[in-house]
């Protein structure tokens, strides 16, 4: 019977008529469309972005390392980014470990609250720290920006920590501290070095959903604009958009290389 | 055995001294003293260039000068009222007391301005509230309705932002104030005494009025000049600044003369209450008066400077029919925007809000 | 167990200070403020006084409340539509591309990294009428003017939402049928069912909650959405959301956005619970 199953082929259960690869890839072109005209854009020597293309040039990509405020945006959103991704990570990781491996009496109200700013509108988070900033007197700035990303980003941290942590053995930690470690040190050298990829795909999930919020970072930065925020404020400036895009698709360049740099570490770590 | 058990607590305590040690090395970059001083100005789009401040620039070439940017006086207001770090900011006439009521800004002593001068009394006088000396003046220019010659008759009167044969493309100021004045204009209401039935009427049209726009457009250069250009509107509520960026770019566009008369409006700068650097403030709004400055704003923007020197030079032809410089029917029918009260701000910008929501 | 329990207290106080102070008290300041009765932004050296005035502007001006349905419904439709697409593609890779399945996802995740404005300007390039879509369906001759609903419409804020939302609604459902065990569909093919019924009898019941999970990820944040509309909705795609940007900047009133906040709040809450419920009932049904 069983050989029979396998034998109908591959990974699923038999084959469907429906065309899922087809799907998958018609949804994928879909996404990276608007992205590739970007990127093509990006080389046009038209600021007007028409069809066709008029010539081709790498101007834009020289601009941008000309443009201080563009370059000193995107610096800023990388100290956010970093302050944030730092700061989520770490209270998560202290979520997952309590959650999973502590009975205690606010146990569920933890996991629910580290899962709620998912489920409440970027607006209102947005504009009630925009209110708790002024009700105490602190000027907004990117440090403001970070609280609020750290929020935002907690949720994310959380879910992917909590997953890595409840697979972890027990056992392992009961070894550690059987042979005279502290809890501190057990989950120093025990749990930290087994979560480490997960704790790199945290780090790095929350650093990419705080580089590229602009709804929140709206209503908290001060006089030093993030990186979202700048380039919602040059839309206006049509002839500036190929500079915007050049430096958009240096910064996704980077971002994807972080990404698959941390995936082959994760990887080999195993 | 007990190697191992060594007390490891320094090593997390080092390495968070390190981490520490490193972030404020990295802010510290930022606000240690021998750094270039810093002036934040809280702007409207499009100002922050360096054109309009170059002589502050000259004279200061080792100051930082950061912008923070508002979309509309109300918007501008808000940050004031929010805790902005601005030392310098930049509004338009009929909010002149707000700021004074709430102790946002700071007095100003013309004495220690070197091209105060130039500027004509009753410019200097539009700076001043129950006496004193608040706000220098800048730019100034008109409302009107900018329209595509090759789509649009010869316009003659406000109220072809509601005519439906341009629906679809048709784009006003996001403004609540902005709206109640146009429709003043038109049924002759006087602007500062609207009655709550003249407003229950204006509100109305204006929601009429809603779906005949392509949107609503709040920066200039974002979301009016780029559809302007392109054809896309063809009938708007609009300053100088897209007639002659349309114009430069061979779109057929003219600036109408409504019978009802242009709006005219002057921008006005002013030193925040909490300004870390006073004296760069005003030094800042004093080369704001300064000639290649004002002139620059004249010859790049087609918005008048308050200069009178610089505005008796003006020969270029172009420039004098953008600012009907030389029309003297055109100043006469113009209407100068009054000052309001807040709750007449209050009572626009949430019928505004209201015609929105619609 | 030695110290064991003191950790807890590095480990869970922490979290729970935090989002008291930046995520709890803000919000419970956001009610305190919906309870003022001044207009304009708010002097917190005043006096604090009690009032329901602004609920009651709320509840009073039929434009509001129909802007909050009509927003409810777009983000409704986005999540719907996102949550739909993106389960073909959560099947592919959970049951298609087995060894390269993180190549694939990756694939997917990538357009994350991109900015959103300028995925958004991209899809506002497209759209308009001298854009793309419209040059293409000329050029095909199936319109012969350009069509000016693509752009600065509702329709154009939703799309731009699914669109965006896509990538992110495929993860739950993936995720949830990562977990189903393959021995089930065997058992049921076993039995006889073809691959259909399979389908709608094994996977998509197991696989459920990421669905829901997807929607209600989508839905939630899509209520108060205020920039896509601002920068593709024109005058009829404005949404609640813009209101309350407006009443914390250009039309400041801090009070009545306060009070906006905890009505959307409110209203989206009820629905979830209400929608809740009765998918619980009918799984219990069949």
């Amino acid at each position: 019977m069983t050989a029979a199953v396998r034998r109908r082929g591959g990974a699923g259960i038999g084959r469907t008529r429906v065309p899922l690869r087809a799907t998958y890839l018609a949804i994928l072109v879909l996404l990276y469309f608007p992205i590739g005209l970007l990127f093509v854009f990006s080389f046009s020597e038209n600021t007007l972005l028409t069809f066709p293309m008029e010539g081709f040039t790498l101007d834009w990509y020289r601009e941008v390392f000309e443009d201080d405020a563009l370059l000193e945006s995107a610096r800023n959103s990388l100290i956010v980014g970093v302050l944030a991704a730092t700061g989520a990570t770490l209270l998560g990781f202290g979520v997952s470990v309590a959650v999973v491996r502590f009975r205690f009496r606010g146990r569920t109200g933890l996991v629910a609250l580290a899962g709620l700013p998912l489920v409440v509108p970027f607006i209102v988070l947005g504009v009630s720290l925009f209110l708790l900033f002024i009700f105490v007197d602190v000027p907004r700035s990117l440090v403001t920006v970070a609280i609020g990303h750290t929020v935002v980003a907690i949720p994310f941290a959380t879910l992917i920590l909590l997953a890595r942590m409840g697979g972890l053995d027990q056992n392992l930690e009961d070894a550690a501290m059987d042979l005279g470690a502290t809890y501190r040190t057990t989950l120093r050298r025990v749990v930290v070095p087994l979560m480490g990829p997960s704790l790199l795909s945290a780090w790095l999930t929350c650093f990419i959903v705080s580089f590229d919020e602009v709804a929140i970072a709206i209503f908290l930065a001060g006089g030093d604009p993030t990186f979202p925020i700048f380039l919602y404020g040059q839309l206006r400036f049509a002839q500036r958009l190929p500079v915007l895009i050049a430096m958009a698709v240096l910064l996704m360049i980077g971002t994807v290389t972080l990404c698959l740099i941390a995936f082959r570490l994760g990887r080999r770590r195993v | 055995m007990l190697a191992r058990t060594r007390p490891s607590h320094r090593r997390p305590a080092a390495i968070a001294a390190a981490v520490g040690a490193t972030i404020l090395l990295l802010s510290a970059c930022n606000l240690i003293g021998g750094e270039p001083q810093e002036l934040t100005v809280l702007e409207w789009g499009g100002y922050e260039i360096e054109d309009f401040w170059t002589d502050f620039q000259e004279a200061n070439p080792e100051v930082a000068v950061e912008f923070e940017f508002g979309t509309s006086d109300a918007d501008i207001l808000g940050l004031m009222q929010a805790g902005s770090p601005a030392d310098v900011f930049h509004f338009y006439t009929g909010w002149q007391e707000f700021y004074v009521d709430e102790g946002l800004v700071a007095e100003i002593d013309t004495s220690k301005l070197t091209n105060w001068d130039a500027v004509p009394a009753e410019m200097q006088a539009l700076g001043q509230v129950d006496g004193k000396q608040y706000y220098i003046p800048w730019d100034w220019g008109y409302s009107s309705i900018l329209y595509n010659t090759d789509e649009v008759p010869e316009v003659t009167s406000w109220d072809v932002l509601f005519n439906e044969d341009y629906a679809g493309h048709v784009s006003m100021w996001d403004d609540g104030p902005g709206a109640v004045t146009v429709s003043s204009y038109i049924h002759g209401y006087d602007e500062t005494a609207v009655t709550d039935e003249q407003l229950a009427d204006i509100e109305a049209e204006w929601t009429a009025q809603k779906p005949l726009n392509i949107h609503y457009w709040d920066s200039e250069y974002e979301n009016l000049c780029p559809e302007v250009i392109s054809g896309d509107i063809w009938v708007a509520y609009a300053w100088q600044g897209c007639f002659s960026a349309a114009l430069a770019e061979g779109v057929p566009v003219a600036y109408a003369n409504p019978e009802e008369g242009r709006n005219s409006w002057v921008g006005l700068y002013g030193i925040s209450a909490d300004a870390d650097s006073p004296e760069l403030a005003l030094e800042f709004l004093d080369m704001k008066l300064a000639e290649l400055t004002c002139e620059n704003l004249v010859t790049q923007y087609y918005y008048g400077c308050p200069r009178t020197d610089v505005m008796e030079g003006i020969t270029d032809e172009f420039i004098i029919e953008v600012l009907s410089i030389d029309d003297p029917t055109v100043l006469e029918r113009t209407n100068f925007t009054p000052i309001i009260t807040a709750e007449q701000r209050d009572a626009w910008t949430q019928m505004w809000t209201r015609v929105k929501a619609n | 167990m030695l110290g064991r329990r003191g950790a807890l207290r590095y480990l869970a106080v922490p979290p729970y200070a935090w989002l008291g102070l930046f995520f709890v008290l803000p919000l419970v300041l956001v009610i305190a403020i919906s309870l003022r009765p001044e207009t304009g932004p708010i002097d917190f050296d005043d006096p604090w006084q009690l009032s329901l005035m602004q609920y009651q502007i709320v509840l009073e001006t039929p434009a509001y409340l129909r802007l909050l349905g009509i927003s409810i419904l777009m983000a409704a439709t986005v999540a719907a539509t996102a949550t739909l697409l993106a389960f073909p593609v959560a099947y592919f890779l959970t049951f298609r591309a087995r060894e390269r399945a993180t190549f694939y996802l990756v694939l997917l995740l990538i357009p994350f990294a991109t900015s959103y404005l300028l995925r958004v300007m991209a899809w506002r390039l497209m759209l308009g009428q001298e854009g793309a879509i419209n040059s293409f369906l000329q050029f095909v001759g199936l319109t012969s003017e350009p069509l000016d609903l693509l752009l600065y419409s509702r329709a154009a804020v939703v799309l731009t939402l699914i669109y965006v939302w896509i990538p992110f609604a495929a993860l739950p459902i993936y995720a949830a049928m990562q977990r189903i065990d393959r021995g089930h569909l065997e058992a049921a093919a076993d039995l006889g069912a073809g691959p259909w019924s399979r389908f709608m009898r094994v996977t998509v019941p197991l696989a459920l909650p990421g669905a829901l999970a997807a929607f209600f990820m989508v839905f939630i944040p899509t209520v108060g959405e205020y920039v896509t509309p601002s920068l593709v909705g024109g005058t009829e795609g404005i949404m609640y959301g813009n209101l309350i940007q407006d009443f914390f900047t250009s039309a400041a009133n801090w009070a009545l956005g306060s009070a906006f906040s905890v009505f959307m709040l409110v209203v989206t809450l009820v629905l979830v619970v209400v929608a809740l419920r009765l998918v619980d009932v009918r799984r219990v049904a069949t």
